[in-house]
């Protein structure tokens, strides 16, 4: 291992990354800006970078009478059993897709793919009636269904893809060794897919946290989403800047406080060590 | 290969599992939520000679928007005090959904057809036929016309709630409107010299006098008018089009024709923002607040915060008359669903809304204009320099003609064909071509 | 390794799978099918009636529809595209070593993790041609003396909402190509040092080879989930001033929003179809050497 000059690291590595960074963060940044800012501020003459007279009213409010709390535990819930349900029956699926050959494989591979190019809106008649039909309406449970429905093709195909990048030696010579199909798999595969399974999880989770069109319809008072509850604020008579961005910047942080724990894992392959770049 | 076994009996026990969980979440979802239904079914037997009293402890549901989380409060509140007021027992509940720029009609639409829909909603007048012609709202009429506050409501709305059918029926009943009129800045005006228009010709006047570079830099400061090219914007645009004698019926008329030329020579001629074109409420309000424009076109729904910002230096008028005169009426009514089980509690929720307390409460906060003659004549409403305007345009206010294509005009065709024209893409024939042929679409 | 004879287990492994999709979607779709041939507009149900191939040829005789097209062409091509690029280089960026990577890894996920409600409207809010602070910062540099009008003219509309969509999309790129780029042997790296090779040559004789299933399903998946995409267009532009930002997926979206299912359904099949001709070469492809 060569050791790289300071000079080489700045332009192949801090330089770059910095520039991708700033511009990735800096619509945050200005939203939690304008999540404390004044309203008189927002649209006054010139624009500041740092608000003059710093306020966090919202969030108090947001807390306060607004119990955002409640939309935040419902999404929490409903991304979370949607990342278990969506995970286990994906890895399974993608298991078969990659390690037997069976009759119709390619049918199914390309029944999942044409799922998730049907666009959601023509979806929401005839699933709000099936909903019903089966008793689910207004229930988180709903939301869990409509969106596994999405996730599942989306997660399938991606371990698919993993999967059949990985080295088939290592579960090969478990094979040999005598380990049965499921032991090489829990033993070996599991281990190694893991940052691939985290990665998976990761979007379905955002994808379940974030989602508005199902989650309108498909939930009531009690089981409302923050999309949903984020939308409230934006009435016919404007937007409530303060109140919406907070929001925003609530919502956001759990997600990055949670990727930031699983991040460590999605670099844990067991075939890994550092990866130089 | 056993354990393999295993394995997938324990995952189908799981998801069995979920199953069973699903299944029971819903039957008490059922037991909470749809408990008229079930009170109905269980009742069944004894209300069938009595069916006038289904309203004796019924629930219902109702679903709303609401512009701010002030009124989300205040709407709340309505609701809590109705359920204690009323001596039928009934229980409102109050279920919010977002307006999203109107999607909130399409949110109800697809839960009513879907079977899932509230009681009682609010609603928008521009969705009725939408509604109507798939059977989903109760005919109103014989409630109305055995009810004792029918006289509150003036005549002419209940004509205008019929025409929105296409029928001689009332879907829908009147809750509060708001009546378009044209917000300026005195101070403005002083300084550029010119007096509140009383014509449609001095209006265009005013709003060339008011573009001003007030910093002598070469560049627009103050713009005379703050125009809407997103979509609602067709409510201050109809105003343009009637100044020059034109109308909704023939917009491809040669007066309405030169209506949209005066709209554009506006935009082109640099008397308002250049974001015009994309411009919404969003944007109009912040522009004349924030003392960009000289003049903007809305209703009482933002006059308070007007008074905040400006204090004294905000007023209003009328839209001013040329060859005809018109200023859109905004609506917001309640509609009673056919599936619902308590007809005759979910009219005494929106009569109670319509000319009850709520609508005292309701209008009084929120500044729109009441639609019961008794509470018009409250003090509040009659020292209000903004209701003035919007009771001076009441005689010539007007709504779009309501049409079963009259949303996707508003929302879609209306916004787009009109920036195209202020671009330059498309001429104002052309765009007024366009405009009647998608309104009138048989 | 396989035996040819009959196996159950695959079919028992992909059925969970399977289940839960086609409870959901298979009813609809085939409902979309059946409509697409009746004039299926709910704001006229008396006259809903089988109209054959009436709703196609309307939509290849609508020039909205084809200016959807073209834009649903740029839209994926330019939006993808870009998403990839960054995202790829962010990923082997994200993979090296350095102070604080842990915590750069998971901020640089905020866009992705912001809602799309959000994201439409601090976008409108940053790109606003009176108040918005991308103006502020192009007139502090000196780059424009005017501020531009990026939402409300046809010329710039367009490209200033796919900067948001790449913007959104370089996250998923990342992790995903992160997560691939840890399933590489080392030995491989390890052996290319010994033989002297450089970075660049390691990059493509190693990385990309080793990711090319990765990359390809990630590009795909993409794809697919772009051109389908609606909230951000929605929440920014609604697909004006003039149509310039409606793409295929918005135009079915407001049709399917007035309830003119029907229309809203054929141009769905269309959408469906041009995606499945650009998926077919990646199934093939990917089950050429799915067997080994």
């Amino acid at each position: 291992m060569k050791k790289e000059s300071l000079l080489q690291k700045l332009f192949m590595l801090y330089l770059p990354i910095s520039t991708i960074l700033i511009f990735l963060l800096f619509p945050f940044y200005w939203t939690f800006i304008t999540s404390i800012k004044p309203e008189e501020e927002l649209y006054g003459p010139t624009v500041t970078y740092w608000p003059e007279n710093m306020t966090f009213d919202s969030y108090r409010k947001l807390f306060g009478e607004f119990n955002f709390l409640q939309p935040m535990f419902n999404s929490f819930l409903v991304a979370t059993i949607t990342t278990l349900v969506t995970l286990t029956v994906s890895v399974l699926a993608a298991y078969a897709f990659t390690r037997f050959d069976f009759k119709g494989k390619q049918l199914f591979m390309g029944l999942f793919l044409t799922n998730n190019m049907f666009p959601h809106v023509l979806l929401l008649i005839p699933l709000f009636a099936i909903m019903r039909s089966v008793n689910l309406l207004y229930t988180p449970t709903s939301l869990v269904v409509a969106y596994a429905t999405f996730t599942i093709p989306f997660s399938v195909w991606m371990l698919t893809g993993y999967l059949k990048d990985l080295p088939s030696s290592l579960e090969e010579a478990a094979l040999i060794d005598g380990a049965n199909r499921a032991k090489a798999f829990i033993k070996v595969i599991l281990p190694v897919l893991m940052p691939s399974i985290i990665a998976t999880g990761v979007y379905i989770f955002i994808q379940s946290w974030n989602e508005y069109t199902f989650a309108v319809l498909f939930t009531n008072e009690d089981t409302r989403t923050i999309p949903v509850t984020l939308k409230n604020l934006i009435g016919q008579l404007g937007v409530q800047w303060d109140l919406l961005t907070a929001g925003g910047i609530i919502t956001i942080i759990p997600v990055c406080i949670m990727f930031f724990f699983a991040q460590k894992k999605l670099i844990e392959g067991m075939t890994s060590g550092s990866v130089k770049g | 290969m056993k354990k393999l076994l295993l394995l997938f009996i324990m995952l189908w026990c799981g998801a069995a599992l979920l199953g069973c969980t699903a299944a029971q979440n819903s039957s008490d979802q059922d037991e909470e939520n749809e408990q008229p239904t079930e009170n109905e079914a269980e009742n069944e037997g004894e209300n069938e000679e009595e069916a006038s009293d289904d309203s004796e402890g019924a629930t219902i549901t109702y679903w709303y928007w609401a512009d701010n989380s002030e009124y989300s409060q205040l709407m709340q509140d309505i609701i809590a005090e109705f359920n204690e007021t009323n001596d039928k027992g009934i229980t409102v509940v109050g279920e919010e959904y977002p307006w999203d720029g109107g999607g909130y009609s399409e949110t109800l639409f697809t839960a009513a057809v879907g079977g899932g829909g509230p009681d009682v909603a609010s609603f928008k007048l521009t969705s009725t036929p939408l509604f109507t012609a798939n059977d989903l709202l109760v005919n109103l009429d014989d409630f109305i016309n055995n009810w004792e506050d029918k006289d509150e409501i003036d005549e002419n709305l209940y004509n205008v709630m019929k025409k929105a059918s296409g029928t001689d029926s009332i879907y829908v009943m009147p809750w509060n409107t708001q009546i378009l009129y044209v917000y300026y800045r005195p101070s403005i005006f002083e300084e550029a010299g010119v007096e509140v228009p009383t014509t449609y010709e001095e209006f265009l006047t005013a709003i060339e006098k008011t573009t001003m570079d007030t910093d002598g830099d070469g560049t627009t400061d103050v713009y005379g008018f703050g125009m809407r090219g997103a979509t609602g914007g067709h409510e201050p645009w109809g105003s343009f089009i009637h100044g020059r004698g034109g109308s909704f019926d023939e917009l491809d008329s040669e007066a309405s024709i030169k209506g949209m030329q005066d709209f554009i020579d506006i935009y082109e001629n640099g008397y308002v923002p250049p974001t015009a074109t994309t411009d919404g409420f969003n944007e109009i309000i912040a522009n004349f607040k924030s003392g960009k424009t000289a003049m903007t076109i809305h209703h009482t729904g933002s006059s308070a915060e007007m008074v905040e910002t400006f204090g004294d230096d905000v007023s209003a008028f009328a839209f001013p008359a040329g060859e005809g005169q018109w200023t859109s009426m905004g609506d917001t009514e309640n509609v009673i669903f056919e599936s619902t089980e308590h007809k005759e509690a979910a009219f005494e929720w929106v009569s109670y809304l319509a000319t009850g307390k709520g609508q005292e409460d309701w209008t009084i906060a929120t500044g729109n204009v009441p639609v019961s003659k008794t509470v018009q004549q409250l003090d509040h409403f009659q020292n209000n320099k903004f209701m003035k305007a919007s009771i001076d345009g009441m005689p010539y206010a007007g709504i779009i003609p309501i049409k079963d294509t009259t949303t996707e005009w508003i929302s879609t065709i209306w916004p787009n064909t009109t920036s195209a024209a202020l671009l330059g893409d498309q001429s104002a024939e052309e765009a007024m071509q366009t405009l009647q042929e998608a309104l009138h679409e048989e | 390794m396989q035996k040819k004879r009959f196996n159950i287990w695959p079919y028992l492994l992909i059925s969970p799978a399977l289940l839960i999709v086609t409870f959901v979607v298979f009813l609809p779709v085939l409902e979309a099918i059946f409509m697409s041939f009746q004039n299926y507009d709910l704001r006229r149900p008396d006259k809903i009636a089988y109209i054959g191939f009436q709703n196609f040829a309307e939509m290849f005789a609508d020039p909205i529809f084809w200016l959807a097209f073209k834009n649903t062409v740029i839209w994926v091509v330019f939006g993808v595209g870009l998403q990839f690029f960054f995202g790829f280089i962010l990923a082997l960026l994200l993979n090296q070593k350095f102070i604080g990577r842990g915590l750069v890894r998971s901020v640089s996920l905020i866009p992705w993790a912001t809602p799309g409600v959000l994201i439409g409207l601090m976008w409108k809010w940053i790109y606003d041609g009176n108040y918005g602070v991308l103006n502020d910062l192009l007139m502090k540099v000196g780059l424009v003396d005017q501020p531009i009008m990026f939402l409300s003219q046809t010329s710039t509309a367009f490209g200033s909402v796919i900067v948001t969509i790449i913007w959104q999309g370089i996250p998923f790129f990342a992790i995903m190509i992160l997560a691939g780029l840890q399933g590489i042997s080392q030995e491989m790296y390890e052996a290319a040092d010994i033989d002297g090779a450089t970075k660049l040559q390691k990059l493509f004789r190693i990385t990309i080879p080793s990711l090319k299933n990765v990359i390809f399903i990630t590009i795909l998946l993409r794809v697919i989930w772009v051109a389908n995409s609606v909230d951000i267009i929605h929440n920014i532009t609604g697909g004006g001033p003039s149509y310039s930002t409606q793409t295929l997926s918005v135009y079915i979206f407001n049709k399917a929003n007035v309830l003119d299912l029907g229309y809203s359904s054929s141009m769905a099949l269309f959408l469906m179809f041009m995606l499945a001709v650009v998926a077919v070469p990646y199934l093939k492809n990917s089950f050429k050497e799915g067997t080994k």
